[in-house]
């Protein structure tokens, strides 16, 4: 249990979060913007604090957009579902069918990059891939790209998007530290420009788990089990069987069950003389 | 409490520095550092290979206990994760890809710089000294500027000395003005001399190792840039410096550094700096890099540490001198197989002994008689089963 103190510092952060969701609904109209949810925590307590912001203000709640990389926890596509209905968010899936298409649907499979269309094989080569053929795995970086960061930059195009809301978090990974709360991101080749707001980049990992609690937030059951940081299925991996916010989350590593950039980490070894 | 710096350089032959008998002038910055340090005369690495090597510096165990697993075992404790346990500032900053987040490197750091994210070419495959020394540049004029009062613990790791050995002009001219390689030539040096391991012709070799040192010259310009950057804080931090392996050109019929356990590999520079403390005291038993993270643990005024095979350097007069070991895989060329066997050693005073479980050879070496160890004793020296029972006690105990 928390005490009251803790409670008002809580109070404290959403009110921060609030005024950031001020600041974006000045400048867009709400049908211009996104709040991106992959059902993980961060987000959902990224849409629970606009949903009370947008009540409040009496303003409409922006839509929602979650990507599918094709290799996804039921629990989580569940958890979207349900909550989308139960809080009446307007949720659209996104999708790369052309990859998933020519990997057959499955895990592992090798795709050919000249099986994939245009759009995609100009994006593997702005990367800086040369690559004639790659595994299917949504967490690797060529897989990564395509299944999210190229599908998240057509949802923004084919929807004339201007503003989104990421529920980043500074402590996530050090990697992180210095995101601010509102970056604008120039247009460049394939990547329409757009503004990026992260209204709780100042809550902890304990902050989550605390605010998630106490306010009776909904969650993923897969925290329960053991997972800290839910990302593609087949590359989460459960940090220990008890709940996440019983587990020591200041001194253990969030991210550690997921995969980074495992071939980026493969090319620099085989520059290194390694493979 | 004062802050910690570790400072470590890739593939860093203790006979580079000019401090230990070199004659080239390799390392004038590192060298003048020495007056002010505690030396440590023999040092050694847990292993020949980053993969190694590294367990041993940052988690104070040996490379194989727990069995042989692509990432840091959970099992293994980051000196990072202990100091950031007890509330410490924990930086690291480095560009080895073997010490990435992938790998499991990144656990205990507040800040976290494995240089993944960023651009390399194939000349330059990692992200160079002068680079990372901007990065921790940055992030120290961030942490003053907050001015909490908490010590830290910073790591620098510098890969430059790493093949492909592509100097840059300036540093190869020092070494060596009649070498008139371009950088691509140095490269093909590299592809079809250094990767295939090919000793084969001892005016290669040479070459290889002038460019070597040339690269030697140009970190040691990185360690006195990096100095600069830390020179608000010396007074009140500790810096201890060392290296993970060593490289080998062609001492035993190879090139690089491969899972073998001589000294050109596994002997290390190691010094602790402290500004006006030390007075240029070297200490000479030998000692193992396995004891720098319960240094640094005791540098924090953290007293045990679970799992820490080693012990701390300081105060050095409570050090108690002991056998050093270490172990690897037999692997050649740069790429661990399936098939690869175990390698270990273990250096009593003036003896060292390596069994290669792939072979089933016993190798006995008397480092004093013969430091570039070529006689092997194994038949001879009256000590070799003693040796033999300690290495195999360890083995089976570690």
């Amino acid at each position: 249990m928390i005490d009251d103190k803790r409670i008002e510092e809580l109070k404290g952060k959403i009110e921060k979060s609030k005024e950031i969701f001020g600041q974006a609904f000045e400048r867009f109209k709400p049908e211009e913007t996104r709040l991106i949810w992959s059902g993980g925590k961060d987000s959902t307590l990224t849409l629970w604090i606009s949903r009370q912001y947008c009540q409040e203000k009496g303003i409409d709640l922006p839509k929602a957009f979650t990507i599918d990389e094709g290799d996804a926890f039921e629990e989580i596509d569940d958890f979207l579902h349900r909550y989308s209905k139960e809080w009446h968010v307007s949720l659209d899936w996104g999708r790369n069918d052309d990859v998933l298409k020519a990997a057959g649907n499955k895990l592992n499979a090798e795709v050919k990059v000249s099986d994939l269309s245009e759009r995609n094989q100009a994006e593997i080569k702005r990367i800086g891939f040369e690559l004639e053929r790659f595994p299917f795995e949504a967490e690797s970086y060529v897989g990564n790209h395509l299944m999210k960061t190229v599908v998240f930059n057509k949802y923004i195009e084919d929807n004339d998007v201007k503003a989104v809301f990421q529920g980043l978090r500074w402590d996530e990974q050090p990697a992180r530290k210095n995101d601010p709360y509102v970056e604008e991101v120039a247009a460049a080749y394939l990547v329409l420009a757009h503004t990026r707001y992260r209204p709780i980049l100042h809550f902890t990992e304990r902050d989550i788990w605390d605010t998630t609690l106490h306010f009776d937030i909904p969650y993923c059951p897969l925290y329960r089990q053991g997972y800290r940081s839910l990302g593609a299925k087949t590359t989460s991996l459960k940090m220990s069987d008890q709940p996440a916010w019983e587990q020591d989350l200041e001194n253990t590593v969030e991210r550690a069950g997921r995969r980074q950039d495992k071939e980026k980490t493969m090319d620099r070894l085989r520059k290194l003389g390694y493979m | 409490m004062k802050n910690t710096v570790l400072l470590t350089i890739d593939a860093l032959r203790r006979d580079s520095f000019g401090c230990y008998g070199n004659e080239r002038t390799l390392t004038p910055f590192m060298d003048s550092l020495q007056e002010q340090s505690l030396g440590f005369g023999r040092a050694y690495s847990t292993g020949p290979y980053t993969q190694a090597s590294f367990p041993g510096i940052l988690t104070s165990t040996y490379y194989l206990e727990y069995g042989k697993q692509k990432n840091l075992p959970t099992e293994k404790t980051l000196i990072s994760e202990v100091l950031k346990k007890n509330k410490f500032h924990t930086a690291g900053f480095h560009s080895n890809p073997y010490l990435s987040a992938y790998f499991g490197y990144n656990r205990g750091w507040d800040v976290f710089y494995d240089s993944m994210e960023d651009d390399v070419t194939d000349l330059y495959p990692f992200i160079r000294g002068d680079a990372i020394v901007q990065k921790v540049e940055d992030w120290l004029s961030g942490y003053m500027s907050k001015n909490t009062g908490t010590p830290f613990f910073l790591w620098v790791h510098f890969m430059d000395v790493h093949e492909p050995y592509i100097p840059e002009e300036e540093y190869l001219k020092t070494v060596d003005e009649s070498v008139t390689l371009s950088k691509e030539e140095m490269f093909v040096m590299f592809k079809d001399v250094l990767l295939k391991r090919d000793t084969s012709n001892p005016d290669t070799l040479g070459l290889l190792k002038k460019l070597y040192d040339a690269k030697v010259l140009e970190v040691d310009e990185y360690v006195r840039r990096l100095f600069g950057i830390l020179e608000d804080v010396l007074n009140e931090t500790t810096v201890i410096f060392g290296s993970d392996h060593g490289d080998e050109f062609g001492e035993h019929g190879g090139l690089s550094h491969d899972g073998k356990m001589y000294s050109e590999l596994v002997r290390v520079p190691l010094f602790i700096y402290e500004r006006g403390r030390a007075e240029g005291e070297v200490y000479e038993p030998p000692i193992s890099n396995i004891d720098i993270s319960p240094t640094i643990a005791h540098l924090f005024e953290i007293r045990e540490v679970d799992g820490f095979k080693g012990s701390s350097l300081l105060p050095i007069d409570e050090y108690q001198a002991r056998s050093c070991f270490g172990e690897a895989t037999n692997k050649r060329g740069h790429k661990e197989k399936e098939e690869d066997r175990p390698i270990y050693y273990c250096l009593k005073n003036e003896r060292k002994i390596i069994l290669d479980e792939g072979t089933g050879t016993w190798e006995l070496y008397h480092l004093k008689d013969d430091p570039g160890e070529k006689k092997n004793l194994i038949d001879e020296d009256e000590h070799a089963d003693i040796l033999k029972d300690e290495l195999q006690t360890w083995i089976k105990n570690r």
